[in-house]
């Protein structure tokens, strides 16, 4: 028995050194060293021995095949390690392409501002989509008489009020969270408001009845035009780059006062003068000002002691412009190869 | 609007530095938004006056000519195809470089192989008029001199964004911008010199004797509505084509001259924002002003017949109307070329009954846009006396055959605004010298007093304002500070971040809420986001069988599509699906969006304190799949498992409940609601084959609506994880499969194996089958059941007792065939 394992092993260990492939060494391994192979047919031969001579024969068998075993994984891993080194990969090819899902563009500039404004302090408000007369005009210091009521303007809804005039409108802005929120938390306040407004306007590339906005205010004891300044500066900077200049002009909203229209140097002239900023070199992007006495009234916040700025952002414009899309209508069409650029 | 520098320029003495765009820049910086400035001239860049030399026939076509011309300095060879062209004549030659008025750009050409150098142009092609029968050959022209001059174009031409003005009513003429430009440029505007219009007026009747004159019979029925009504009466017109110059500053600021009379009142308002109306007096005995009756009618100067409703306001001649007042005149008093007597209205009228009639008439004119401005009533006499002056001077045999006659009885007072500068500057946050701001307000016109000083020792000014700017503009002291500050120039006041006390923000649940959505089911579940309509329409909810009773309506939709506030938001999913559905194999979207309910909710109406509420709405979450797949219901049952993982944890389970409530698009089999610990959180459906049909959607489409405010409510309730010790004993784990009736549920199984025993930790399902080897009705279904104690570890015999009760349980129960592995 000890002679027919030694005989075997010589065998074995002859073939793995003069084996040239790795198929070769796969023959081998079926020939002797599988389940059925040579050398376990010969193993199993040991239980029939006494005792005795099981206990050596076994001692030794189990050596013979550590020893066979350890020279066959040498060879073996010299083909791989030959068949590594030979071997071609196309690193060029593609990974798999994983299915992806998208995030609307408003939405994705929209958590931008929100991250932004809620670093520096500002609450995240909200407030009705369908909203009152009241609350969208009255309160903001639109008066009765005022073009933006104009049916042509606004979308009202069937529901009239004892006086049997309509008094609930789509909101057409997003300023009356300004009041509901002056009413509820008070001043000092600072908090930004975005979502969805409304005008009863006939959509094409560069007009859309619905679109959305993000409003701004902060009210407290000694905020001055400055600071309106400076809160304006970083959003330009931080939406546009650190060299982002503001320019301030003078413009009518109602619901402020002083008025003013922001500004920002073209981000991609850097204020040269090219077709986005039509040759001026000026971004048009914010409306600001100081919050009127009668809208901090309403809000029942007493104008006397206190002030405050409110400004506000067309988002679709800051999107368009981020990304040169020039159809406004793009936003609410759901077409999939636009949301899926995203 | 537009505005001619030149005709700024009779007003005001304009610094050299301020060139046409300075001054653009700086108007805009200060005033109004200037959206461009063109000269004149420029439009004729290139374009010369040449002399034709000599003419010959083009060699290869029988219509052409080729000329020879010269500028003075060159002689050039130009091919030309219009017939009357001679030697000798002048004609504008459009170099080569030249982009005429109508885009076309001259270059050097070959015309059927002979050269050409240049274009001679026709009237059309310079944009002077429709006349393209022949070159225009000009009169009085210099060879070499340049088109521009020969047409004497040397005016700037101004464009101011009409929005940029609608509150200011005092800059809808030249004086008014001119007096704004004085103020920023520090230079003087002169004034209007009215000092030798001499007229007599005093409004009583005076004896017929010849030399006095007789005021004008004229009623004012509401002063309310028309607060000023001034008018003269003059004879001896003759109506006739304007002066040269008149035509020229009309030309210039886009106005066609008509004739001399209609020109002057247009040159009036154009001046001094003040529109005027002429009537022929010999058709006009009378004037009353009241408001329209029922079924009055016009017919107005653009010769529409113009029915009239309650509340427009009329000038009528006691009897019928003859205009509709501060919008149009009427065709039946218009001035004609037989007119011999005029009389000339100056008037004003309440800014929002013009607005309102205009808006009604759907006729905005010159004159009506500024009425709706609320214009200064003291501006009626001035500009009635520069007409006056103007026809005068136009033609000296006038007479003026009527009082200057004035209707005006209640001239309002000047408002004054208290105005304590050091308060100016702390809300400006700047520091700005009182003499300043003081100088500021002057060249403005403001009339200033110093009332007395501030205990820091600031003046307080009281401050007195000027007619063209009290009827709306300026009323308080915060629209003071306005003027200082604009005019100061906003971007030379400093900035600063402000100064606050440091506070955490609160946090918006809400926003969290929706951002966690988005990303689970962009970033995980691969659907993307749409934003859809807010609106809806009765068609599409019967396309889906849906009552469209009760729905809120848009008094004014603006397109057939949008006409009632959305209750959901599966219709605009749909409609995504028929948009992408023959580009895409599979398509998942989901939206997050408010829907309307046309019943009270939370949110009040106002502060009035009379408790009245908005209808109410909420937000909801749609999602839509669409694919040929047939399994696409349960894969969408996956995509709401894993939201809800996502946004509650990863442990709470879905349950999903068979319902009877009617969705009128679903597939009655393929329909269920959605609990998440016992909570309705919304409903799943597959959309049914008629509802594809009526929809033309080729896709199975599967539809899940959730409710916001539910999933808000349960991820801050349960958002939280509360950690689960690692099990100290292993989990012995048995799969167990069964034939049952396909009509008993899974929800319910499940349950009954979970609850059948306390070592039972999970139950899993991992296979569902039915074939026809199974036989019909009925199905296969394949748990693995986990169990596992905390207390020790599970034997072999233990569980085999255990598992054996149970299948007997669910023999009984279930009549469940067990199949053995």
């Amino acid at each position: 028995m000890k002679n027919k394992l030694q005989k075997l092993k010589d065998e074995i260990l002859e073939q793995l050194n003069q084996v040239k492939s790795s198929e070769l060494l796969l023959e081998i391994e079926n020939q002797y060293l599988s389940r059925k192979g040579r050398l376990g047919e010969l193993m199993k031969e040991i239980k029939d021995l006494s005792a005795d001579a099981k206990k050596e024969v076994g001692q030794i068998a189990n050596e013979t095949k550590n020893e066979i075993m350890k020279r066959y994984e040498e060879v073996k891993q010299k083909f791989e390690m030959g068949r590594n080194k030979n071997a071609f990969t196309d690193v060029t090819l593609p990974g798999k392409n994983l299915a992806a899902g998208h995030i609307h563009p408003i939405t994705l500039i929209q958590k931008e501002l929100e991250d932004l404004f809620t670093s520096l302090g500002f609450i995240l408000l909200d407030g009705p989509e369908l909203e009152s007369d009241y609350y969208n005009f009255e309160a903001l210091n639109v008066s009765k008489n005022h073009p933006a009521r104009d049916m042509q303007d606004t979308f009202y809804v069937d529901k009239k009020n004892p006086a049997g005039e309509y008094d609930l409108v789509m909101r057409t802005q997003t300023s009356p969270v300004q009041v509901r929120a002056l009413e509820k938390y008070g001043a000092p306040l600072r908090g930004i408001s975005v979502g969805r407004v409304f005008r009863s306007e006939a959509t094409d590339v560069r007009h859309e009845h619905t679109f959305y906005q993000m409003e701004g205010l902060m009210v407290g004891e000694n905020i001055t035009f400055a600071d309106m300044k400076g809160v304006l500066e970083l959003v330009g900077k931080k939406l546009y780059g650190p060299k982002t200049e503001l320019r301030m002009r003078p413009k009518f909203y109602p619901f402020v006062e002083p008025g003013s229209n922001g500004e920002y140097t073209c981000f991609l002239c850097h204020g040269k003068g090219c077709r986005v900023c039509k040759h001026s070199g000026w971004l048009e992007i914010v409306g600001c000002g100081l919050i009127h006495p009668d809208v901090l009234r309403a809000g029942g916040v007493d104008p006397k002691k206190y002030t405050g700025f409110a400004f506000g952002f067309g988002l679709n414009r800051l999107v368009m412009l981020k990304y040169g899309i020039d159809d406004i209508r793009l936003f609410n069409g759901g077409d999939l190869r636009f949301l899926e650029q995203f | 609007m537009l505005l001619s520098l030149n005709w700024l320029k009779d007003h005001v003495s304009l610094p050299k530095s301020a060139t046409p765009a300075e001054l653009a820049k700086r108007l805009t910086l200060h005033t109004v938004e200037v959206e461009k400035t063109e000269n004149q001239a420029e439009r004729f860049d290139k374009v010369i006056v040449a002399k034709i030399l000599s003419i010959k026939k083009h060699p290869n076509a029988d219509r052409l000519q080729i000329a020879q011309v010269t500028t003075g300095k060159d002689e050039l060879t130009i091919v030309c195809g219009a017939p009357n062209i001679a030697p000798d004549q002048l004609v504008p030659l459009a170099q080569i470089g030249a982009i005429l008025p109508n885009g076309l750009e001259i270059k050097e050409a070959e015309v059927r192989g002979e050269k050409s150098q240049g274009m001679l142009c026709a009237e059309d092609e310079l944009g002077l008029g429709h006349d393209h029968s022949g070159i225009m050959i000009l009169e009085k022209a210099k060879v070499g001199q340049s088109f521009a001059s020969y047409l004497k174009l040397n005016d700037i031409i101004i464009e101011v964004d009409n929005k940029s003005l609608s509150n200011r009513p005092d800059l809808w003429g030249h004086y008014g911008i001119a007096r704004e430009i004085g103020a920023i440029f520090e230079a003087k505007v002169k004034e209007i010199d009215l000092q030798d219009v001499k007229l007599e007026s005093g409004g009583k009747k005076k004896s017929k004797d010849k030399n006095e004159l007789q005021p004008l019979d004229i009623k004012i029925e509401d002063s309310k509505l028309c607060p000023r009504y001034t008018a003269i009466r003059i004879d001896n017109i003759q109506v006739k084509e304007s002066p040269e110059w008149l035509q020229e500053r009309l030309v210039a600021v886009g106005l066609k001259p008509i004739n001399n009379i209609v020109d002057i009142t247009n040159y009036v308002m154009l001046e001094l924002g003040q529109p005027l109306h002429a009537f022929d007096a010999a058709k006009v005995e009378k004037i009353v002003v009241r408001s329209a009756k029922k079924n009055e009618g016009i017919t107005t100067l653009d010769e529409k017949e113009r029915k009239l409703e309650d509340g427009q306001l009329l000038i009528t001649d006691g009897n019928q109307p003859i205009a509709i007042a501060g919008i149009m005149g009427g065709n039946n008093s218009a001035i004609s070329n037989e007119t011999k007597s005029i009389i000339i209205e100056s008037a004003n009228f309440d800014a929002a009954t013009i607005r309102k009639g205009s808006t009604k008439l759907n006729l905005r004119t010159d004159a009506s846009m500024r009425f709706e401005k609320a214009l200064d009533p003291y501006l009626t006499e001035s500009a009635l006396k520069l007409a006056v002056k103007l026809i005068q001077k136009d033609n000296k045999k006038i007479v003026i055959a009527s009082q200057l006659t004035d209707i005006f009885p209640t001239p309002p007072q000047a408002p004054e605004i208290e105005l304590d500068l050091s308060w100016l500057n702390k809300i400006a946050g700047a520091e700005i010298a009182a003499d300043q701001a003081k100088k500021i307000l002057s060249s403005l016109g403001f009339g200033l007093t110093v009332k007395g000083k501030n205990h820091d020792g600031g003046e307080i000014l009281l401050v007195k304002v000027p007619s063209w700017r009290a009827t709306k503009d300026i009323a308080i002291k915060e629209d003071l500070v306005e003027e200082v500050l604009r005019l100061y120039g906003y971007n030379n006041l400093p900035a600063q971040l402000p100064q606050v006390a440091m506070e955490a923000p609160e946090t918006n649940e809400d926003r969290i809420l929706e951002h966690k959505i988005q990303t689970i089911l962009a970033k995980e579940n691969h659907l993307s986001e749409t934003y859809n309509y807010s609106f809806t329409n009765e068609e599409e909810l019967k396309k889906l069988n849906l009552d469209f009773t009760n729905y809120i309506k848009l008094v004014n939709p603006i397109s057939k599509q949008h006409t009632l506030l959305r209750q959901n938001l599966v219709l605009g999913l749909i409609n995504n699906v028929k948009t992408n559905q023959h580009k895409y194999d599979t398509i998942g979207l989901f939206e997050i969006g408010g829907v309307f309910f046309n019943v009270f909710g939370n949110i009040k109406k106002d502060n009035s304190g009379n408790d009245e509420r908005l209808p109410y709405q909420e937000k909801q979450l749609g999602i839509v799949l669409a694919s040929d797949d047939k399994e696409i219901f349960t894969q969408a049952k996956s995509i709401i498992q894993s939201l809800v993982h996502g946004l509650i944890s990863p442990q709470t389970e879905t349950v999903f409940a068979p319902t009877d409530t009617i969705v009128g698009y679903a597939d009655k089999n393929l329909k269920a609601t959605i609990s998440v610990l016992g909570k309705n959180i919304g409903t799943i459906s597959q959309l049914s084959e008629e509802g594809k049909k009526n929809n033309s959607l080729k896709k199975n489409v599967v539809l899940a609506e959730l409710s916001f405010k539910e999933l808000l409510n349960l991820s801050l309730n349960y958002g939280y994880k509360t950690y689960q010790p690692v099990p100290k004993y292993p989990p012995i784990v048995r799969d167990l499969a069964f034939v049952v009736d396909e009509k008993i549920l899974y929800n319910d199984i499940k349950d009954a194996i979970k609850g059948f025993h306390q070592l039972i930790a999970s139950v899993e399902l991992f296979d569902v089958y039915s074939g026809d080897k199974l036989g019909a009705g009925k199905k296969n279904l394949a748990f693995h059941v986990v169990y596992q104690s905390e207390e020790k570890t599970l034997t072999t015999e233990e569980i085999d007792a255990i598992q054996k009760d149970l299948i007997k349980n669910l023999e009984a129960k279930f009549e469940a065939q067990i199949r053995n592995f």
